[in-house]
């Protein structure tokens, strides 16, 4: 009987890993470079729907990535991604000299590729260049998971028992609550990170998130509302909930009922109307988590902004080519400053990227000049910049790609009661709901939880169905205020490359106040 | 890849073993062995690229197991699976991770069972998709780069603006997208089900954009195929004539316009608003914007729309769901009537019996039994695939759109007279919830403007964002074009035969002019 996966099982395969990599240019023929990631996930999760119990799961999965670059004059990468299961650990120095074999492969037939094209397509080949990647310190660490509850402790019976309570007080809350879906999940990874370099950095998280969706209606008016929390700890943020500034959560009870009860007063608001022109709007540090995600976070993702994203994600408005871009330019309000930041606590944290490049703060928006982009070590070559330690994949089979940390707003001096109390007319927007963003990030319209009108400082009625629409620009520039309320949030479904990875990454700022187009209703 | 008939002995032993363990009362084995390959491209003249990004495989094969236990407290259900072992072991391992899961489902009827529908497609695909080798897969994408960077090179259009043919490099020409194979196997038996079934098809996708940058020029080619023969360097050619093409985009001013939708545009409405709503699921939790209006209008009466995961020669089509059920033709819109949802067993059996039933679909659901047939019961993962680590879900296969007068090109330009085409659309969400039916996307490329019935000229990408509902947009559709091509979104389940679309109205507001002075 093969032994169960557990992140422990890593141990017994570790030095063998390394010592494949290290030797893996000797062993063939054409390879300059070969990195690979082994990871393992251990979890749990539970779904309740209605009160009722639907799902729960215990389970270990284990995935394999490597990527070659070889060739000959010219070289290119390749790459080779697979699950493993428990019976496959024995075999998998085969698997693994399996996998450098075809990644190599790939890499050595798209190099004689890029070689042929060049000849071919003589005036357009200038810029088919070799794979390179930018130098960066080779480590071997370890770095444990954090966590009070270990999430394989918690008995799977006892998960399923109180997602399933949290979700029937949701529909003994109110007759109008129609519908309630409840999740609960935690688990804990442990990747191995080993290079033809020399690297091997072995590090551990723990992940623990509760989903609660709500549809209520009332007099004909159907609210639906969805919203998670979660942080890079163990079961006790739901038992308990997180205050570990600036990451702040309730308890999955507290949450998924505070939620139910704003769905069920947004059944009885008036829809939000459409101003024709930019008002004044107040946005909270929910709502700008969302905000800063959308026109900060991706626009200075390097990869889209080299136009590597141009058919999937898109482009990015801050870089035309090298010589034509933002860099230096003020493109916000002296007020605004923002940054991606992995070693703030959330879902954003992490030490090492997955090149073993560790990860560094980047400042993008220093008081309202633009600074500079995530990287990863290809990507900071093209550039001239040094690697900042953002590629990450969702699982260890698919490949990194350039993404969001903690990228944030910074914090301001001003307390967000004044911010408010300072508006004659206009609208505070609270908390995010859905985004659509134009192409190279350079306009935006958000939905928002709620929208409140504010006159003459007090809040007055509030609104469903609304949110606010602006170029990203106009709105920065016309930032006048940031708060010193300054929080941190999950987002949990972020989705880039192909096929697309849907990664949890953090985002956050402060209370802030602009100028935006307010949004209702279609219909 | 793991072969059928491994897979289908596989599900025989497991079965075996299950009929034997005394607390198991149903139980359904699903094994499956996928491959997604895939190369990425990116080409840009103006920066260092490397033309083929990622060659790249992910390869997954395992099997899951769906038991029914009898327990002291009554029946519970649970699901569990195992990668990379499809022994007794690994049997045994699947099953006690379904024991420890299960849970009293009381909406839980039993495993799926014949639904009367009998198999029709067998044997539907190019096997030699099946066995591509490294090489294959890499050519692949280089010959539709290749394509596109000829296309760029011989054209007139770009020589004149660049100054001549030396200095097209100058321009920013960019090719960006891939070439996709998904190689799918699968085997699924029941104590349920009369026998042991097997399905295997491969699909290959290809989305390509391309870029004249320098005038912000944008167009699309795309081509899904099942066949090693589809793979041809036509899709760059499309997309660079389409770039091409653009060059010399115009801003329109923010109103209501008369537009075409072409079928990129469409199936992003169908993607992120149409078929969500259109599930059972979906009018279970109350959030369809169709919710209770089965035997409605909802749309134009020029307006019908069905799935078909059982029609030869499309590329999503399927023999048998991941339920292992026939795979069929389940009509959702008739001449603008609401008659059909998409659904796989558990919500079909939890629907008829709901005691909201009535008032969710608008009709008893015991009388629109045939409107919930479960046809399209999958274990899909982003980027498509059959998997054997979940339980099923809904998802679409071939989603047809028709119209009830179908109309030529140059009729639909005519029927437009002053207005836009719009061929590509972004980031098309319900921005304020599904049930609100309000959506929001910009207009990315592959646009024009329309005059006197003609198209009049490009219309500059990124520079319009739509504001609208999609209940008002089904009610303004006049009309619906002849001619239906094979289309998907990123990250989408299901391929969209979509025609161009002809909406009233549609609402359009100017975006980032500030772009304009970079």
């Amino acid at each position: 009987m093969a032994p169960a996966i557990t992140v422990e099982i890593l141990d017994n395969v570790k030095a063998d890993i390394a010592i494949s990599m290290r030797r893996a240019r000797k062993a063939f023929r054409g390879l300059v470079y070969a990195d690979l990631r082994l990871a393992v996930r251990e979890g749990q999760h539970a779904t309740a729907e209605n009160g009722q119990p639907k799902h729960g799961g215990r389970d270990a999965t284990m995935g394999l990535g490597i990527r070659a670059v070889a060739g000959g004059k010219t070289v290119a990468a390749g790459y080779y991604g697979r699950q493993l299961g428990a019976g496959e650990l024995a075999k998998l120095p085969e698997i693994v000299r399996e996998g450098l074999g075809h990644a190599t492969a790939r890499a050595g037939a798209n190099a004689s590729q890029k070689t042929a094209l060049k000849r071919q397509i003589a005036g357009l080949g200038k810029s088919l260049t070799n794979t390179a990647f930018a130098p960066i310190d080779v480590r071997q660490e370890i770095i444990a998971a954090q966590f009070e509850i270990d999430p394989r402790s918690v008995p799977l019976a006892e998960i399923i028992r109180y997602t399933t309570e949290v979700s029937r007080t949701l529909t003994g809350l109110d007759r109008a609550i129609r519908y309630n879906q409840v999740t609960s999940l935690t688990g804990l990874s442990r990747q191995l990170f080993a290079s033809s370099e020399g690297a091997l950095i072995d590090q551990a998280t723990a992940l623990t998130e509760g989903g609660v969706a709500v549809v209520a209606e009332q007099n004909g008016i159907v609210q639906e509302n969805w919203e998670a929390i979660g942080h890079q700890r163990g079961f006790e943020v739901l038992l308990h909930g997180v205050a570990e500034d600036p990451v702040h959560a309730p308890d999955l009870a507290t949450f998924a009922r505070e939620l139910a009860q704003e769905t069920l007063a947004l059944c009885s608001a008036p829809p939000c109307p459409t101003t024709p022109d930019p008002v004044v709007v107040v946005t909270d540090p929910h709502f700008n988590a969302l905000l800063c995600h959308e026109i900060v976070g991706h626009p200075t993702e390097l990869d889209r902004a080299l136009k590597m994203e141009t058919a999937y994600a898109g482009r990015s408005w801050l870089l035309q080519d090298l010589a034509t871009n933002q860099i230096g330019r003020r493109i916000a309000s002296p007020l605004v400053t923002a940054y991606s930041d992995p070693a703030l606590p959330g879902y954003g944290h992490y030490r090492y990227d997955d090149e073993g490049t560790p990860g560094r703060r980047v400042i993008h928006i220093d008081q309202g000049i633009f600074q500079g982009f995530m990287n990863s070590r290809q990507t900071a070559a093209i550039l001239g910049a040094p690697p900042n330690g953002h590629a990450k994949a969702t699982e260890a089979f698919l490949v990194p790609l350039i993404r969001m940390s903690n990228t944030v707003f910074a914090p301001g001096d001003r307390r967000p009661e004044d911010i408010l109390r300072e508006v004659e007319t206009g609208y505070y927007v609270v908390g995010h709901k859905i985004p659509s963003i134009a192409e190279s990030r350079e306009n935006f319209r958000i939905s928002a939880r709620k929208v409140y009108a504010v006159r003459r400082g007090e809040l007055g009625q509030l609104y469903r169905d609304g949110g606010i629409m602006a170029d990203s620009r106009d709105f920065l520039m016309s930032v006048d205020a940031a708060g010193k309320d300054f929080r941190l949030f999950p987002i949990p479904h972020c989705g880039k490359g192909q096929p697309m990875q849907t990664k949890r990454v953090g985002n956050g700022g402060p209370t802030m106040r602009s100028l935006a187009r307010l949004t209702g209703g279609g219909r | 890849m793991i072969s059928r008939e491994r897979l289908e002995r596989a599900v025989h032993e497991a079965l075996a073993l299950l009929r034997s363990v005394e607390d198991v009362r149903e139980a359904e084995v699903f094994a499956a062995s996928n491959q997604h390959l895939l190369t990425r491209l990116h080409y840009t003249s103006h920066l260092p690229c490397n033309g083929a990004e990622e060659p790249k495989s992910t390869l997954a094969y395992g099997i899951g197991i769906r038991a029914v236990f009898r327990t002291p407290t009554g029946v519970h259900v649970g699901f569990g699976s195992e990668p990379s072992d499809l022994t007794a072991e690994g049997v045994r391992q699947a099953l006690a991770k379904a024991r420890q899961s299960a849970v009293p489902d009381p909406e839980f009827v039993s495993l799926p069972q014949p639904t009367g529908e009998a198999r029709t497609l067998t044997r539907h695909h190019d096997a030699r998709l099946m066995n591509l080798r490294d090489t294959d897969l890499v050519r692949a994408g280089w010959k539709a780069l290749r394509g596109a960077l000829r296309t760029f090179l011989s054209s007139r259009r770009l020589a004149e603006v660049a100054g001549g043919r030396r200095q097209i490099s100058s321009l920013g020409l960019i090719l960006s997208g891939d070439v996709s194979i998904v190689q799918e196997r699968i085997a699924i038996g029941s104590t349920r089900l009369p026998r042991v079934q097997t399905d295997e098809s491969a699909l290959c996708l290809t989305f390509l954009t391309a870029m004249v940058e320098r005038f912000q020029a944008k167009g699309s080619g795309w081509a899904t195929g099942w066949r090693l023969s589809d793979l041809t360097e036509e899709t760059g050619v499309q997309a660079a004539r389409a770039a091409i093409a653009a060059v010399g985009g115009i801003r329109v001013r923010s109103g209501s316009y008369r537009v075409i939708l072409g079928p990129q545009a469409v199936t992003d409405l169908m993607t992120h608003l149409i078929i969500p709503g259109l599930t059972t699921r979906t009018f279970y939790a109350g959030n369809s914007p169709f919710q209770g209006r089965l035997g409605e209008r909802v749309a134009s009466p020029e307006v019908s729309l069905y799935d078909h995961g059982a029609a030869r020669g499309l590329v999503a089509s399927k023999g048998i769901t991941c339920e292992g059920l026939p795979t069929g033709r389940t009509d959702l819109i008739r001449e603008g009537v609401l008659v059909g949802l998409l659904s796989n067993s558990y919500e079909t059996e939890r629907l008829l019996r709901d005691p909201r039933g009535k008032e969710k679909l608008g009709t008893d659901p015991r009388r629109g039994r045939k409107a919930l047939v479960p046809r399209n019961g999958f274990r899909r993962g982003t980027g498509g695939g059959r998997h054997f680590d979940r339980p099923p879900r809904i998802a679409g296969t071939n989603v047809v759109l028709e119209g009830k007068r179908p109309l030529s090109a140059r009729q639909l330009l005519r029927l437009v007279g002053d207005g836009l085409y719009i061929g590509r659309t972004w980031y098309t969400y319900p921005i304020n919830g599904l049930a609100a039916g309000d959506f929001t996307c910009t207009v990315i490329g592959d646009s024009f403007l329309i005059r006197d019935g003609r198209l009049a000229g490009p219309l500059k990408p990124n520079t319009v964002r739509i504001n609208d509902n999609i209940q008002r947009v089904l009610k303004s559709i006049a009309g619906v074009g002849q001619e239906r091509k094979g289309t998907f979104a990123w990250g989408a389940d299901e391929v969209v035969y979509a025609p161009d679309v002809v909406v009233e109205g549609v609402r359009i507001t100017e975006i980032a002019e500030f772009t304009e002075q970079l």
